[in-house]
């Protein structure tokens, strides 16, 4: 991705942040090489993370696609700032 | 295990008639072109009010006038997920060949699956109580009820039997019909109207079901690499039961026998599919038809597009049907019709009876390459011709009700 690093940097530190606080987990495990299953993610907790990403960077993110495939942190962190840039993009 | 002795439970059931209301307009004609060539419903969304959500397409019945069919006294009552069932049931009747008088009295009965019921209702009732300070349309009670499509249908044809809606969301018309046929073969009554119906794309409910974060924005693609979810549908399905002993009696060849009907509850989480309870319905289905897998030579998948569906469910149709699974046609024609929810099942065991009367399986469109993760035979893109004697229809719902029913042709209408 061609964007400025420093930019994507600030967002992967908002995306931890909603992940975090929506997910209800401690801010510090939160790092890239976690699995989704280690910090006990279910579905219902992504759905309340995905909804709060939209209301932060208005952009709708489906449950499927991109998103299933994240194994990890750093996975899910991939799919969810393509879509924001994307959305970014559009603007 | 067939039987048509007339004995406790061993009444035959067939489906003498059926209808529909769906994107494709009105008619099964215009619903099965639609499958079987693999022409998208799916169209830029339509609403009363200015709709201010991300998804902005659906599966929409196109150009409906209920004035048109319907009589301007009983309008003011329906609904229109009523006003679908009532169409969709004058189209199952007139198949069936029966006069109105023909379905009246105590052994008939009605029953009408929905998930919602009057969405419509609801959705302007709370915008002119909560917003616009006005009071909501006075009949905005009988006329949302989920048992209003079923009552409404009822007093039309003048059925005394029994008569309610089921709700259990996307199976609910599966339940529906199943349910009668269990009914009609135990005696408890001897013909019915049955189905589905939704009509729930209205700005509320659009907006819920973004929230949970399944709907596709672009294309609904089940089965396929790159899918993204689901796209909203609406519409009914109406199918007029009786014993194959009372069509054979009137001389009538009827569509199918209503072979099998099996059902399970997961019992375990409000969305995620779970694979027990997918196989323990679309076995219970086989065992109450009295048939080994290998006699089901098309499958109509629940199919929906999202993730976690498409690959729980072709797990239970690979648990089910061993290593034939990745030879069996099973499609998804829900690209075509949309999700109808309370009345998908109907609209696709609808397109099930189709697929048998043509000999066609009717493909699982937008289909872009295959999925190792869902190893079944998709019948990607394009209809195919395949022998079908037998065939299944899975629907499988949120908080994890499973739904399977089974057709199969009559030789000869017997």
């Amino acid at each position: 991705m061609a964007e400025d690093p420093q930019e994507k940097a600030k967002l992967v530190e908002e995306i931890v942040e909603v992940i975090a606080s929506e997910g209800m987990i401690d801010r510090t495990k939160v790092t890239p090489g976690a699995t989704i299953e280690s910090l006990g993610l279910k579905s219902v907790d992504i759905v309340m993370i995905l909804t709060a990403l939209e209301e932060k960077f208005n952009v709708y993110i489906p449950m499927d696609g991109a998103l299933q495939d994240a194994k990890n942190v750093e996975g899910l962190i991939d799919a969810i700032a393509e879509y924001v840039l994307k959305e970014r993009e559009k603007q | 295990m067939a039987a048509s002795s007339g004995g406790v439970g061993e009444r035959r059931v067939v489906i003498s008639g059926m209808g529909t209301v769906s994107a494709a307009g009105v008619g099964t004609a215009a619903l099965w072109t639609a499958a079987r060539d693999g022409i998208s419903q799916v169209r830029p969304l339509v609403t009363e009010y200015p709709y201010d959500g991300r998804i902005r397409i659906a599966a929409q019945v196109p150009d409906f006038d209920p004035a048109k069919y319907l009589e301007k006294a009983l309008l003011t009552f329906c609904d229109p997920f009523t006003q679908f069932t009532l169409v969709a049931a004058e189209e199952a009747v007139a198949q069936a060949g029966f006069a109105r008088e023909e379905l009246s009295g105590p052994r008939v009965g009605v029953i009408v699956g929905s998930g919602i019921g009057g969405m419509t209702t609801i959705d302007n009732g709370l915008r002119h109580y909560y917003q616009e300070r006005i009071r909501p349309d006075p009949f905005s009670v009988p006329r949302l009820i989920p048992s209003a499509a079923p009552t409404t249908l009822g007093m039309r044809y003048a059925a005394n039997g029994p008569t309610f809606s089921v709700g259990s969301a996307c199976s609910s018309a599966s339940q529906a019909v199943g349910l009668a046929a269990q009914m009609i073969r135990f005696g408890l009554m001897d013909r019915a109207l049955v189905g589905g119906a939704e009509a729930c794309i209205v700005n509320g409910t659009i907006r819920a079901w973004e929230g949970l974060r399944v709907m596709t924005p672009d294309f609904c693609r089940p089965f396929s690499t790159g899918r993204n979810g689901m796209t909203l549908g609406e519409g009914a399905a109406v199918f007029v039961l009786e014993t194959l002993e009372s069509a054979q009696k009137r001389g009538h060849a009827p569509l199918c026998e209503l072979a099998g009907y099996g059902t399970s509850s997961d019992a375990k989480d409000f969305v995620r599919p779970d694979l027990d309870g997918m196989t323990g319905a679309m076995e219970a289905a086989l065992a109450d038809a009295g048939l080994a897998p290998e006699a089901i030579d098309y499958l109509n998948a629940h199919g929906t597009a999202t993730h976690a569906n498409d690959i729980t469910e072709a797990a239970a149709i690979g648990r089910v049907f061993g290593e034939r699974a990745g030879r069996l046609p099973v499609s998804s024609t829900k690209p075509v019709h949309g999700h109808a929810l309370g009345a998908s099942a109907g609209l696709e065991l609808a397109l099930t009876i189709r697929a048998l009367q043509e000999q066609i399986a009717p493909p699982t469109i937008n289909f872009l390459d295959f999925d190792p993760r869902c190893p079944i035979d998709a019948v990607p893109n394009v209809a195919r011709g395949v022998e079908i004697r037998t065939a299944m229809s899975n629907s499988f719902a949120f908080g994890g009700i499973n739904a399977v029913l089974i057709v199969r042709a009559l030789a000869g209408g017997a």
